[in-house]
């Protein structure tokens, strides 16, 4: 059985209303509180969303080899985890601060990488918390401009919005018309920064086939594609829950390899970031957030 | 303006190595039919004016006019050109 992308949407789940009376909730309540109202709701969330449930239980079972039993309970702590990670926004909304922990020598070298005057790209995939990195990793001298796909409601979308203006921000929403790739270009030339997920094909339907764990992936081009057309560096950042307030954020700064022909060079930075995505999830089993088959092997 | 030239590198940006420069029609549709790019491949094209021609382009509403042919492309590039 293979669990298409198309089925697995990736948006926020919930009408506005509840959003917002979340939002509200969590301004004055603790998140822990519907943490524990979570962990009772998660097996009915697992058997509803059946097809959720199945790949991620793929993911542990075939994807890494774990016994039937093990899969299991990594798939209730996924589900769990994922939905302390969409409370932790919400609560991020009401206003809640969390504590971002760096190490030292990444932290410096990504903030190096904003000390000088080119832009680069940063790549994110749907592992831990990334939008929560929007309010830890500013750059004093770069706005950031990051791509968003427009399937979210209003509610999200507004308080996102009301979020990044703080923050030196301007969401790109992807366009028919293309006026996202004028606006992330402009963005590069101007010597910010153009943020991207670097493990979802939309827009441009190119992709890169990487290898992954023992099966291959197919990363969208977009983000390395950009990187090495603009002769540029790529960031990519992982933010990763560790506790119930506190996030762990992981930066790599990659280079393309010049002695390499363009081609390659886009598919050495792509590879890499596969790779890190690999040693993130060894870290981190339980905030894989891709749920559809991403993994794809000869016999599929 | 030299349209063999332009056709070599828009080959050359986009990689593609089966196409020759006449096989690209001039006035063929370089997005959807015709050449059939995309999103990324605009990037190349914006890219590629700023690179050969110092034309730095902003204004999506313009690309699409642009972008429309090679013909449309060099008729920009001799009009803005800056080198």
């Amino acid at each position: 059985m293979s669990l298409e992308h198309d089925n697995w949407k990736g948006t926020t789940g919930g009408m506005p209303w509840m959003q917002r009376t979340l939002i509200k909730w969590l301004s004055v309540i603790d998140q822990r509180v519907i943490y524990v109202v979570m962990a009772v709701v998660v097996p009915w969330y697992m058997l509803l969303g059946h097809r959720c449930y199945l790949a991620i239980y793929h993911f542990y079972r075939r994807d890494r080899h774990e016994s039937w039993w093990r899969a299991f309970v990594h798939s209730y702590v996924n589900h769990f985890r994922f939905g302390q990670v969409v409370i932790d926004r919400f609560a991020a909304f009401g206003g809640k601060q969390f504590r971002f922990m760096f190490d030292a020598e990444q932290q410096e070298a990504y903030l190096d990488l904003g000390r000088q005057p080119e832009g680069f790209v940063q790549v994110s995939c749907h592992m831990g918390n990334y939008e929560l990195a929007g309010y830890s990793m500013r750059q004093e001298s770069k706005r950031m401009y990051p791509l968003v796909f427009m399937g979210e409601t209003e509610t999200m979308m507004l308080n996102r919005q009301k979020l990044f203006a703080d923050h030196n921000i301007e969401m790109v929403p992807v366009s028919d018309d293309m006026s996202h790739i004028f606006a992330l270009n402009n963005a590069l030339r101007d010597g910010n920064i153009a943020s991207m997920p670097g493990d979802r094909v939309f827009g441009s339907p190119k992709a890169i086939a990487c290898r992954m764990m023992d099966g291959v992936c197919d990363l969208p081009a977009g983000p390395f594609q950009m990187a090495v057309t603009r002769d540029c560096a790529l960031t990519a950042v992982f933010v990763m829950k560790e506790r119930w307030d506190t996030y762990r954020v992981w930066c790599y700064v990659m280079r393309p390899d010049l002695s390499l022909d363009k081609r390659q060079r886009v598919a050495q930075l792509a590879q890499r970031f596969a790779d890190l995505m690999t040693e993130m999830i060894d870290r981190y089993p339980t905030q894989w957030f891709n749920y559809f088959d991403f993994i794809r092997y000869e016999d599929d | 303006m030299n349209i063999e030239e332009l056709k070599n590198q828009i080959i050359d940006a986009l990689n593609l190595e089966d196409l020759k420069p006449e096989d690209i029609d001039n006035d063929a549709p370089l997005f959807g039919e015709g050449l059939g790019l995309d999103s990324i491949d605009a990037l190349e094209l914006i890219v590629l004016m700023e690179k050969y021609y110092g034309i730095k382009l902003q204004n999506p509403a313009e690309g699409k006019q642009i972008f429309k042919s090679v013909n449309c492309m060099a008729e920009y590039i001799d009009a803005h050109r800056t080198k």
